[in-house]
């Protein structure tokens, strides 16, 4: 076995891992906060690669402006959702905010395929072209830059969430609402930043994604892999997203060039399965326990 | 004004239809019904047949989801089996129409039972995301089993046998699909006055609870899932017959999303909700269609009709999970008691 | 009020209601099938005017709007005018099946543009059971090339086997013996060519270096260029795909320094979806059945009213539905010639009557249809700083 090819392949998977925990973080932060499993989230990432494409392309803005001015207004439609939709939702059982999540979805693709039609479009390139070596393996130039923004903004959240009032809040309206209330948070307002956040960061997975393979109205299925991270890692942990993220990543990966490409789906979701008959709270989720 | 009607036996008290006025609406149905193939035209035809596979299956789900509360997205996977095994045996084996959807039904049901096995560990969404694992996995074998299933071109279905005549028009497969789908909304309503019902209804409200009260919670909650796909086995069947041929592409994840939808708008637990989402997220796109039709009658707007659908579609999902989560039947309930009050208000 | 009474009532409300309605559907079955003036030739269509394949549905649908309205002020199909009637589709074959029982059941039918191999293929029994249409359509598949199994179909141009076949035909010519890699889409669009290639790479005594299936949806293609890269090929021929992820698969392969040249099928063909992959289209090769808008070389007297009357590029999607046209109108016509009543057996026998046909140089050669597709398809190349394919084969007959 080709040591130096099997470590490629690792590192291709590690990168591709790294895509999706970034997603599985923007999903993770909504279900600690909100507990809401929030199936758009594929959608949430199609609309801020179509922000950053309408900014970039259409308004010609230079990056530096266009990431940003993409990032906010992600934000901000983050805010909204959870306002007119989830807010209203809160005392509901967790299949009627699943569905809104699944209605919102629909809504997404439906907006974007009016304003910008359902075609295929690239983002301009903006990330550097050359491979990056690593001894005698080879590395895509965007997995590797994705890869590292993964680990910077989950690094950034865990630290947020130790060291930072809103992290800390954030953190105790998880694990008991009623209390957080009491000891004076403002849960509401927890729930929009969790939203917002989350928005965004869905945002910044859009851009890499999008800059990858492209836009398309199609692109939120994304989010259906994204659901296997999270599963393994643990709904509501942000350290089981990058975990299991880079796990699921180097599994597809192996599962493409030994097996076969058309047997990655059916490698992560079977995985997917084992997972929810053994630990079905994930590696790092916490486990919830029902009370009569 | 009705004020109240007197039973005098235990059969007439958990009888169907237990009014006059109600067995007279049942008759006025089923003659519309047997009229109907008379006097429509060929497109409302295809419509009604149409909407009457996606009672079907509607009402397995609602069985699933509605009465037993365990969330499935995997419904187009069973139908997907059904309609594969109806396909492979009519193409093959040329075996009658009954056979045929009863060996869909029951292939569906294998997997269903082997699909409701998690749910023995996970409750819930977790519940939901495996049974997305099941559609995936159905897509596969669909797609890999080339031999069996013809591959990713899948399969044409030859037309449907009956006493040794073939179904092959519109009008004539109406004969089939609604007498079918009757015969298991029946089916369905009788199952909830009998202790198996109960026992899902039981579930579906405190699982704990029914298991201190000793409902086996595993055996129960296997076999809705059984008689849930089995309902989405012949549905799936009645669907190969219907479109005369079945790909892995016909039964997405969209489509699971599409008939929880239609439980959820039309009323979660109920009969009536499983008939009326289905018939109203089935037309909803006709009448769009006509709707947009009347605001560019050049048909500039065409272009924007599909992604109008998608978007109500999704509105439709929200707004009546915010505004009436009971869903239309608990409207229709609703304007009943109006008419039954009447005239004193509600 | 007795409730004896009441039940009377309510059971008299709903006779007459029903009796009310009766006439009411009636009326409504009666007033279609209307019998145009002249009698209109009926052309029909489902067409994706929205959804995945809306770039393509919306310039098909002009083409054949185009080519209809050029047939008719010359005055027809012997001198009666055919009418187009299309209806979107959002490129799903329940709802193709939708659009078209909804035409054909309120006009009369002759010839239809379908827009999905899914759809072709649902509705072939229902051809031959109304046997009064011929159909062709947006797809390729190889299955549709058998006229036993679909006699009242056909392609206008090569099935996907017989394109992919006239690139190795290229490649051989070029460099024999040659690394061939085929990277597809496990979807039924991707896989329909690739038992047929690999023979064909094998009669034409070339490699297959190696075969990459990716998942449809998945984003990322690292693994597979690890792949590609171990093969190293001379050529790669992409099938099952647009756009996506095509341009990431070279951009990555030319900043490894791969050798290989890259290949399409005729749905990636269209200038502008290959212009929109960047500097990195440059050079990419593929195989198209029909003359691009802006080719001046040659004779194309078509193709210059085609520039007059749009002055603005036409995609491929638009050369293919105005060639559809064409072609259905002159089976149809042909058909009217011989005397023959309008069905669909006669016009597939007068179809397949054409031989040396001028499309007015939309196909660069003459075509003669035998079967059910017209194997006839030239290389291009992709020049990116002239923005514009140009072709650097003649044209290659299968026949």
């Amino acid at each position: 076995m080709d040591g130096w090819l099997l470590f490629e392949i690792t590192l291709a998977g590690v990168g591709t891992g790294g895509l999706y925990a970034l997603t599985g973080l923007a999903f993770v932060l909504i279900y600690k906060a909100t507990k809401v499993v929030n199936i758009a989230i594929g959608e949430m990432l199609m609309l801020g690669a179509y922000l950053f494409f309408s900014f970039a392309a259409g308004l010609s803005l230079p990056i530096w402006l266009a990431v940003p001015a993409a990032l906010l207004l992600s934000g901000a439609f983050g805010a909204l959702v959870e306002r007119s939709i989830i807010r209203p939702m809160l005392g509901e059982s967790p299949i009627s905010s699943f569905m809104v999540t699944v209605g919102l979805a629909s809504i997404l693709v439906g907006l974007v395929e009016l304003i910008w039609t359902a075609d295929q479009q690239r983002l301009p390139e903006f990330m550097p072209a050359k491979h990056i070596v690593i001894g005698q393996a080879f590395v895509s130039p965007k997995i590797f830059y994705g890869f590292w923004t993964a680990v910077l903004l989950i690094a950034t959240v865990l630290l947020l969430f130790r060291y930072w009032r809103g992290g800390v809040a954030l953190r105790a309206t998880a694990s008991d609402q009623a209390a957080a209330y009491s000891v004076g948070i403002n849960v509401p307002r927890v729930f929009s930043l969790a939203w917002v956040a989350a928005a965004m960061i869905a945002g910044v997975a859009g851009i890499v994604v999008g800059s990858i393979g492209g836009i398309s109205s199609a692109m939120g299925v994304f989010g259906l892999s994204v659901l296997v991270v999270v599963i393994f890692g643990g709904l509501d942990s942000v350290l089981g997203a990058l975990v299991g993220g880079v796990i699921v990543g180097v599994i597809e990966a192996l599962t493409g060039f030994y097996v076969g490409g058309e047997y990655k789906l059916l490698a992560t979701f079977t995985l997917m399965v084992l997972v929810l008959m053994v630990r079905p709270y994930g590696l790092f989720g916490t486990h919830e326990i029902e009370r009569l | 004004m009705r004020i109240g009607s007197a039973k005098q036996s235990y059969a007439a008290d958990a009888a169907l239809f237990d009014t006059r006025t109600q067995q007279a609406w049942a008759l006025f149905g089923l003659l519309t019904l047997l009229a109907f193939p008379f006097i429509a035209s060929e497109y409302w035809l295809y419509l009604a047949c149409l909407v009457a596979i996606n009672i079907a299956s509607a009402m397995g789900l609602n069985i699933l989801t509605g009465y037993t509360g365990l969330v499935s997205l995997g419904q187009a996977a069973f139908m997907g089996l059904g309609a594969y095994t109806v396909a492979i045996l009519q193409l093959r084996y040329g075996t009658p129409l009954i056979v045929n959807l009863l060996a869909g039904g029951t292939v569906a049901m294998a997997a269903g039972v082997l699909v409701g096995l998690p749910s023995l560990r996970v409750k819930g969404l977790y519940l939901a995301i495996a049974t997305i694992a099941a559609g995936v996995i159905a897509h596969f074998a669909f797609s890999h089993f080339a031999a069996l299933t013809g591959g990713t071109s899948g399969l044409s279905v030859p037309p449907a046998q009956v006493f040794g005549r073939e179904l092959d028009t519109t009008f004539e497969l109406y004969w089939v699909i609604v007498p079918v789908t009757l015969l298991l909304l029946l089916g369905a309503a009788n199952l909830f006055r009998t202790r198996i019902g109960r026992a899902f209804i039981a579930i579906r409200d405190r699982d704990i609870s029914a298991e201190v009260l000793g409902i086996p919670l595993l055996r129960y909650k296997l076999l809705s899932f059984a008689i849930s796909s089995f309902y989405a086995g012949v549905a799936g069947g009645l669907f190969a017959y219907f479109f005369r041929a079945v790909t892995p592409e016909s039964f997405p994840l969209l489509m699971s999303i599409f008939f929880l939808a239609a439980v959820i708008v039309g009323g979660m637990g109920t009969v009536l909700g499983s008939v009326l989402g289905a018939v109203f997220m089935t037309l909803v796109p006709e009448l769009l269609k006509i709707v947009v039709g009347w605001f560019a009658a050049d048909g500039s707007a065409t272009p924007v009709l599909a992604p109008i659908r998608t978007v109500v579609f999704g509105a439709l999902i929200v707004l009546f999970l915010i505004f009436e989560p009971h869903g239309l039947a608990e409207m229709w309930r609703r304007a009943r008691r109006v008419f039954h009050l009447w005239p004193f208000r509600t | 009020m007795s409730i004896k009474k009441r039940e009377l009532m309510a059971l008299g409300l709903a006779a007459a209601a029903t009796m009310a309605l009766a006439p009411l559907a009636h009326a409504q079955k009666a007033a279609p099938k209307a019998a145009a003036p002249a009698e209109d030739i009926v052309f029909g269509a489902s067409v994706p005017l929205t959804g995945v394949f809306s770039f393509a549905g919306i310039a098909i649908d002009a083409g054949i709007k185009d080519y209809l309205t050029i047939l008719n002020e010359g005055g027809g199909v012997k001198g009666r005018k055919v009418r187009y009637v299309a209806e979107d589709t959002g490129y799903k074959v329940d709802q193709s099946m939708a659009v078209f029982k909804r035409i054909t059941g309120q006009n009369k039918v002759s010839l239809y543009y379908a827009d999905s191999t899914g759809f072709v293929k649902t509705v072939n029994p229902e051809l031959e059971r109304l046997g009064s249409v011929l159909m062709t359509g947006a797809s390729f598949a190889k299955e549709i090339s058998n006229a036993d199994k679909y006699p009242m179909q056909f392609m206008v141009g090569p099935d996907y086997a017989e394109m992919v076949t006239i690139l190795l035909r290229y490649i051989a010519q070029t460099k024999p013996g040659a690394k061939v890699a085929l990277v597809y889409s496990d979807t039924e669009f991707g896989r329909d060519p690739v038992d047929a290639a690999r023979a064909t790479i094998k009669s034409l005594k070339l490699e297959l270096a190696t075969e990459i299936v990716t998942a449809p949806g998945s984003v990322d293609v690292s693994a597979e260029i690890v792949k590609l890269r171990r093969a190293d090929p001379d050529f790669t021929i992409f099938h099952g795909y647009v756009s996506a992820p095509i341009p990431e698969f070279i951009n990555q392969a030319k900043s490894l320094g791969l050798k290989s040249q890259f290949m399409g099928t005729f749905w990636s063909m269209d200038n502008t979806t290959v212009m929109k992959m960047g500097p990195a289209a440059d050079g990419f090769l593929g195989v198209m059945p029909y003359r691009y808008y802006y080719d001046t070389e040659g004779k194309s007297p078509m193709l210059e009213r085609i520039r007059k009357m749009r002055p603005e590029y036409q995609t491929s999607g638009y050369m293919q539905g105005f060639l559809a046209a064409m072609l259905l109108t002159e089976a149809a016509k042909r058909t009217l010639d011989n005397g023959n009543e309008l069905n669909g057996k006669n016009m597939k026998l007068a179809l397949s009557s054409i031989r040396n046909f001028d499309t007015g140089g939309l196909i660069g050669v003459p075509l003669s249809i035998k079967g059910n597709s017209i194997p006839i398809g030239r290389i291009y190349k992709a020049d990116f700083k002239a923005q514009k394919m140009l072709p650097v084969s003649d044209w290659i007959n299968l026949q």
